[in-house]
């Protein structure tokens, strides 16, 4: 049986938003196809023993600003490994707080500066003005597997990050990466940053299944091609959002 | 000042009483007007009696309503909210409706439900003399922001509050509000002794798990639901109290509970039912309550207002239980897993501005451990959501049935007879009782 193996990091202090819901849908929809999946949770100082380059996709949920800064100095001596994991090609989907830690810098409300592992060009500020958040249903157009996708999710941040290349997708409604923002996140071929929480992959099974594609098609070496799923629910709940959210009625909110 | 004090009651007065004579609820906007008027228009009542105030994330209705009726039973004049509108600007609309033209509140005691945020903002203006603190745990983030900067703010009132803190012990987010005024020596903690359920690891999705003094990671004995159990630092040794009130052998078949060497008869059993009622014991002991009026009200009193409230309807058996957040859902999930047999789920959610826009935190409810549920209904604006992550914890999508409408959900839920169990969120709540009640008086069962 397949298997795919997936590195949580910080799964204890990085968990706002029932963001760890996400690694219940990649592992769901795996064994739904008869997949297995092995989810290894990383915590401070597992940093000499992990192999990070032997994991098909790692996984950085968002955490509030102490965390943030807990862990921190932990995150950045796992640099080198960490780096080398993404040039071999493992898949990285950092939410939020993980999403703002992969960039240069991210200043904290307090104005303090929390290093990134500077894997990407992108950095972040925060207001100091605790009140100012981007809080609030989102919904952007991202392509996935070719095809023009909308993604619904939830953001609620108070970084504002700038000098992102390559984003996620187009806001079509909420905010993005700063305030009134016409992008949200920052992507590459084997990584996803972004502000969405909701959790990410709860109404957006496509997103779930282009990762999961993603992770399958490069242990395999060749295109492997999932087996559709019954995904009503999540179709009916898409049309429910998308419905609220893109037309008149639910614009103000 | 007693100039500006007098027409600031009078205008609140006049407000109130349109309301009244157009038949509005005047439970928030007189109040709303003054704090726009004048930002220390509390100080414009003269109040003479003590006030005790509840707050916490979970639990804070019932405990305000315990603690409440316990009084009355003592023959107390009180004045309290026990429908919630626990901001500073219900509270001043509730202090409009009891006092005289000059400002006098007259009563015995005050005893109010005071949401966490509005702690300080309320109790800067009045003497509060007892607060009791329940628990912090995550609730409608996109609101009231993250859990730490709500504890921050009650902390930082407690650094100068120098009456009774009635705090849980078994809350590492409570019970460091113990340390914020090393000169306060009414500082009084309430714990529950280990229950039968109680497991050794984190079962639910908690708050709060390193020291708050050090920052080094808390070691537990064991939790007794999300993060409340036996904490300790094991580098400062914070957590280590001697308590004030100790609930010792629950027993939840019985049910019943003991303190302080005497067995006290519960009207419900849940661990959570029991830490609230701790809460209420040790407001009792520290007011001398007659041990046979707390029995009574321990025995007899029922919230009910959807919080484990029951319902009956020919040979079904339901529960309604409010949950506002993953800890209190979990406590539902855990009660259906509790009671033996078959049963069935229905879940109400919506995502009104009261719950909060964000329904993420559905993620943090443990269904996986779902035992004889054969099937659930969902229901509310986010029926869908719901739905969706209910399925994707295992459980059967044929066995799920979403109906958006309340009164489908009902219909749908008793198409079938046997155990039935119902959680609904904040703004739910009220819907899904008075949807519950039409369909059972339409169809001549009985509540």
């Amino acid at each position: 049986m397949k298997t795919l193996r997936i590195l949580h990091m910080y799964p204890n202090m990085l968990d706002l938003y029932g963001d760890s819901g996400n690694m219940e849908i990649i592992a769901y929809r795996l064994r739904m196809r008869g997949y297995a999946c092995i989810k290894d949770s990383y915590t401070i100082g597992d940093g000499e023993k992990t192999d990070f380059s032997s994991y098909d996709l790692i996984y950085l949920g968002g955490g509030a600003d102490f965390e943030q800064q807990l862990l921190a100095d932990d995150l950045l001596s796992c640099r080198d490994k960490i780096k080398a994991a993404y040039d071999n090609g493992t898949f990285m989907l950092m939410i939020c707080g993980g999403y703002q830690l992969m960039g240069q810098y991210y200043k904290d409300s307090n104005g303090e500066k929390i290093p990134g592992l500077g894997l990407f060009d992108y950095y972040t500020v925060a207001s100091t003005n605790k009140r100012e958040r981007c809080i609030g249903n989102i919904v952007i157009e991202s392509e996935i597997g070719g095809e023009s996708y909308k993604i619904i999710g939830f953001e609620n941040h108070g970084g504002m990050t700038d000098n992102v290349s390559t984003p996620f997708g187009k806001v079509l409604f909420g905010n993005g990466n700063k305030f009134g923002s016409d992008t949200e996140g920052y992507r590459e071929k084997n990584v996803i940053c972004t502000y969405l929480h909701g959790p990410l992959l709860a109404k957006n099974p496509k997103l779930a299944d282009h990762i999961i594609g993603y992770c399958l098609s490069r242990q395999a070496g060749e295109a492997v091609s999932l087996k559709a799923l019954n995904d009503e629910l999540e179709e009916k709940c898409r049309e429910v959002m998308l419905g609220r959210l893109l037309t008149e009625t639910d614009r103000k909110r | 000042m007693f100039i500006i004090y007098f027409f600031i009651i009078l205008i609140g007065k006049i407000i109130s009483g349109v309301l009244h004579l157009l038949g509005r609820n005047a439970g928030n906007l007189p109040g709303l007007v003054l704090w726009t008027l004048n930002k220390n228009c509390l100080k414009a009542f003269k109040i003479n009696c003590p006030i005790i105030a509840v707050t916490g994330t979970n639990g804070k209705t019932s405990v305000t309503n315990f603690i409440a009726e316990m009084f009355r039973q003592k023959g107390a004049n009180i004045i309290t909210n026990p429908e919630g509108n626990n901001l500073d600007t219900g509270i001043t609309s509730l202090l409009l409706n009891h006092c005289s033209l000059t400002g006098k509140v007259k009563a015995d005691y005050l005893i109010l439900e005071t949401d966490e945020s509005h702690v300080p903002v309320v109790y800067s203006k009045l003497k509060l003399e007892t607060l009791v603190v329940l628990n912090f745990f995550r609730d409608q983030l996109d609101r009231n922001g993250e859990v730490e900067t709500l504890i921050l703010k009650v902390n930082k009132f407690c650094e100068t509050f120098e009456g009774n803190l009635i705090l849980n012990a078994d809350d590492p987010n409570v019970a460091r509000l113990g340390l914020a005024n090393p000169n306060n020596p009414n500082v009084k903690y309430f714990t529950v002794e280990k229950y039968k359920y109680a497991t050794d690891t984190l079962h639910e999705a908690g708050e709060g798990r390193f020291c708050p003094r050090c920052g080094t990671e808390l070691v537990y004995d064991y939790y007794q639901y999300s993060h409340i159990g036996r904490f300790a630092c094991p580098k400062c040794s914070y957590g280590k109290v001697s308590p004030f009130a100790v609930f010792t052998d629950i027993d939840l078949d019985k049910p019943s509970v003991t303190a302080d060497g005497e067995e006290y008869p519960t009207a419900d059993s849940t661990i959570y039912y029991m830490y609230n009622l701790c809460a209420v014991y040790a407001a009792a002991k520290l007011y001398g309550m007659d041990k046979e009026i707390v029995k009574k009200v321990f025995k007899e009193f029922r919230v009910n207002n959807g919080r484990m409230e029951k319902f009956e309807y020919n040979d079904s058996k339901l529960m309604l239980n409010l949950a506002k957040n993953p800890v209190g859902a979990n406590m539902t999930v855990r009660m259906l897993n509790e009671c033996e047999g078959e049963k069935e789920l229905l879940f109400v959610l919506n995502d009104n501005l009261a719950d909060g826009y964000d329904v993420s935190w559905i993620w943090d409810i443990n269904f996986s451990v779902f035992r004889d549920v054969t099937r659930v209904v969902t229901s509310g604006r986010r029926a869908y959501d719901i739905a969706v992550r209910i399925k994707c914890s295992g459980y059967d999508a044929d066995k799920i049935v979403v109906r958006p409408d309340l009164d489908d959900a009902v219909k749908e839920l008793f198409s079938t007879t046997g155990r039935k169990f119902a959680v609904a969120n904040y703004t739910a709540v009220q819907p899904t009782r008075a949807a519950l009640k039409r369909f059972i008086d339409g169809e001549g069962g009985s509540k």
